[in-house]
């Protein structure tokens, strides 16, 4: 029986919660890919949430189908820029096979990050050269978060496609069962390769960390590099935005607070209750 | 004879009340350890002596009663207020001891804008204090990680420093003065003065003893004007740390403070900076502060010193503002990567310590290389060096393992003192020393009579003479 391989595609985005304000004044201003990139150019760049959580689902269903004697290779792939440098040599390090897609430059093609149709091509071309039999994916991921690539590139590559996965396991031979979030209550499913899964809240949600001499041994290996052409894929001709941006809004996190005025607890407890309590359990 | 738990919980509740004595099981399990056992704490692993009570004192004089009453019983007590401390220090090593909690001395006693100087009580946090100042225009000046979460009286019983210090100085150059009490039941006041040479300055007794020789009560700390409008950031990268440190150097002697002044190895680098530094690249960077005047000479000052050094490449400051709003952690912050460490078992732990500019890449080099060829399962091993003087400076060593066939409880003894080990005898053959700012605790208190050589005698007679009975937090800096 030939090993299953299973391909995660993943995104590196920026910290949106590290933006200076003025930063993001710059990113609600901003006109496309190229000047969105500048505005974000100067916090550190980190997994997609659910990208991250598919890549160590992958591992794990490695390391469970080793423990029934079944061979699985991985193979890791992100569409994007140099910028992923440091979480390819990371997924290296843990036994992906790499690989990136340079989308080249936005004005060629209009920017794919509001673009999941040229995307789900993208990925799933680069899935097919992979040779993945099953292919991972986060749910979403920011900044379009638009939730249909999953979907896209299964359409492009003809397989089924099970949304919001937050387990996997072996199933016998080479099956999977997939647990997955079906109206906020979980369902399990038997799948068979080909198949998309897309990640969603997994339990687990992290990557674990190679080690430094597992760094060391994999230093020299380079990371497939494929532009579009390579892999027959023609941005130019591909669908516009799927929809128009609309300015973003930073989450304000302050915390609101109010110190009670009293010269004791007990003057406190007073004001505490008559000036904002009360009138709440009033309501009750 | 020790007295029983019961009696302990009796004699306790006759000094401070009955309400002011926690008996509850998870409350005593979870104060007889401090972030030093941080792993055990995620999993909730205990293996700590439980105490046998906590305390919760409401003022000096209950505090001398508790501390009275434990010498004349020979009951263990230790000194605890927001918990913080990272080396064992908060921990009870021996079984039945007593936890005197600060927290509900929590009042800001006074903050006097004319006289720069703002007096709380022990149980104040940080944050709430710089808060309160703030609306003054006013900031303490002290900003250790642990500043949202941190209070007073254990930060001056620590001797901390903060992420400023190379401006605003370490906390024994912002403590005016102080309150403790002894466990002969002294209460001793420490006046508010600027300056004195009448004696010995006896502040230096308390600021650091760390719950080992007394509890302090209400400190008195400076305060300095906030301009946060003329913050300036520079930063560039390097390829050496040797480079690194001369550079920092040449910024000390020429007389500049910036608030922060710091290189990273590229190990450290890469977990900050990798959005814009290379793999193998090191990061210096500073901050300026203050009245615009003064700023914006410790820049142009800063940039002609490293522009004679053309192998420090130049990086745009957003890079470097971006990463010092992110710098202190919060409690969602201490979840996630409580969160982190649950999933992955991957620890990550620091050993900070200072030589002089002679010594200090030779620690640094000799520290790392031996860490890496002797312990397992390292997956980051770097640091950086954040805290710098006219004549040396501290390494932050700063370094992860994955925890590998070995439960939490094993993991000091198979990862973190082996490394504290390697770290504290590099830094000791060459002259430096074994703890900059986070304490002896009891994870580095076997190698006390190694840091003080000779001297120990004066430390040693501090002990004798204060506490005399041994009560006062067993292990802590004087090994068991």
């Amino acid at each position: 029986m030939s090993a299953m391989r299973i391909a995660v595609g993943f995104k590196v985005t920026p910290d949106y919660d590290a933006l200076r304000p003025a930063d993001w004044a710059r990113l609600a201003a901003a006109d496309g890919d190229a000047e969105r990139a500048e505005a974000v150019r100067y916090v550190r760049r980190v997994f997609g949430v659910f990208d991250e959580a598919a890549l160590e689902l992958a591992l794990r269903l490695r390391d469970a189908r080793a423990e029934l004697g079944l061979e699985t290779g991985l193979a890791a792939f992100t569409v994007g820029g140099p910028e992923a440098g440091p979480f390819l040599a990371t997924l290296q390090a843990l036994g992906f096979e790499t690989a990136r897609v340079d989308p080249g430059p936005a004005g060629e093609h209009g920017g794919l990050d509001f673009a999941p149709a040229a995307t789900a091509a993208l990925v799933a071309a680069c899935a097919q050269r992979l040779g993945g039999d099953v292919l991972l994916l986060g749910t979403r991921c920011g900044p379009g978060e638009s939730g249909v690539v999953p979907f896209l590139a299964a359409e492009v590559l003809a397989t089924p496609c099970v949304t919001e996965v937050t387990a996997l396991e072996p199933a016998g031979g080479e099956r999977l069962r997939a647990t997955f979030s079906a109206d906020e209550s979980p369902v399990r499913a038997t799948v068979t390769p080909p198949c998309v899964l897309a990640v969603g809240n997994a339990v687990v949600s992290l990557l674990r960390v190679p080690t430094l001499k597992d760094r060391l041994a994999v230093r020299e290996v380079p990371v497939a590099e494929y532009t579009p052409a390579d892999l027959g894929v023609d941005l130019t001709g591909a669908p516009g935005h799927a929809a128009a941006p609309t300015p973003l809004e930073p989450v304000d996190r302050s915390r609101a607070g109010l110190v009670v005025p009293g010269a004791t607890p007990v003057d406190k407890a007073r004001a505490l209750y008559e000036d904002h309590l009360g009138a709440r359990l009033e309501h009750l | 004879m020790s007295l029983s738990r019961e009696a302990i919980v009796e004699g306790l509740r006759g000094v401070v009340g009955p309400d002011a004595v926690i008996t509850d099981e998870r409350v005593l399990v979870e104060s007889s350890v401090d972030n030093f056992r941080k792993l055990q704490n995620i999993f909730d692993v205990h293996t700590m002596p439980v105490p046998a009570a906590v305390a919760l004192p409401k003022n000096a004089e209950q505090v001398a009663g508790i501390l009275t009453w434990a010498a004349h019983n020979d009951v263990t007590v230790i000194p605890r207020t927001g918990g913080t401390a990272t080396e064992g220090g908060l921990e009870s090593a021996v079984p039945d001891s007593v936890i005197i909690d600060g927290s509900a001395m929590n009042q800001i006693v006074s903050v006097d804008p004319y006289n720069m100087q703002a007096t709380v009580q022990c149980g104040v946090p940080l944050q709430a204090l710089e808060d309160h100042v703030r609306e003054h225009g006013l900031t303490t000046g002290h900003s250790p990680q642990s500043k949202p979460v941190a209070h007073l009286g254990g930060l001056v019983a620590t001797r901390s420093i903060g992420q400023f210090s190379t401006l605003y100085g370490g906390i024994e150059d912002m403590v005016v003065g102080l309150e403790a009490v002894f466990p002969g039941g002294e209460i001793c006041r420490i006046k508010n003065v600027p300056r004195r040479a009448a004696g010995p300055d006896i502040r230096h007794i308390v600021i650091g003893n760390e719950g080992a020789l007394c509890f302090i009560t209400e400190v008195t700390v400076k305060l300095f004007p906030y301009f946060p409008e003329n913050n300036r950031f520079l930063g560039w990268t390097l390829k050496d740390m040797a480079l690194g440190f001369e550079v920092l150097r040449e910024v000390m002697v020429n007389g500049y403070k910036p608030s922060v002044a710091r290189v990273y190895d590229p190990g450290d680098a890469g977990l900050h900076f990798s959005h814009f530094a290379a793999a193998d690249d090191c990061v210096l960077l500073f901050m300026a502060e203050g009245a615009e005047g003064i700023s914006k000479a410790t820049a142009d000052g800063i940039q002609a010193i490293v522009d004679k050094h053309p192998d420090c490449t130049q990086v745009p400051s957003e890079y470097i503002e971006t990463w010092f709003n992110d710098l202190c952690w919060d409690a969602s912050k201490i979840t996630a990567e409580d969160e982190r460490i649950r999933q992955t078992h991957n620890v990550n732990r620091t050993t900070e310590i200072s030589a002089d500019w002679s010594s200090i890449n030779d620690i640094y080099q000799a520290a790392k290389a031996r860490i890496l060829d002797e312990i397992p399962d390292i997956t980051m091993m770097g640091g950086h060096s954040s805290h710098s003087y006219i004549n040396g400076t501290n390494m932050y060593f700063n370094y992860f393992f994955n925890v590998v066939g070995v439960g939490p409880e094993q993991e000091t003894e198979k990862y973190y003192l082996p490394i504290i080990s390697i770290i504290c005898e590099e830094t000791l053959k060459r002259g430096g020393s074994i703890v900059h700012h986070h304490g002896m605790g009891k994870a580095r208190a076997p190698w006390v009579k190694d840091e003080y050589g000779s001297s120990y005698y004066m430390l040693e007679t501090l002990k004798t003479a204060f506490d005399p009975k041994g009560i006062m937090n067993k292990g802590t800096i004087f090994p068991i």
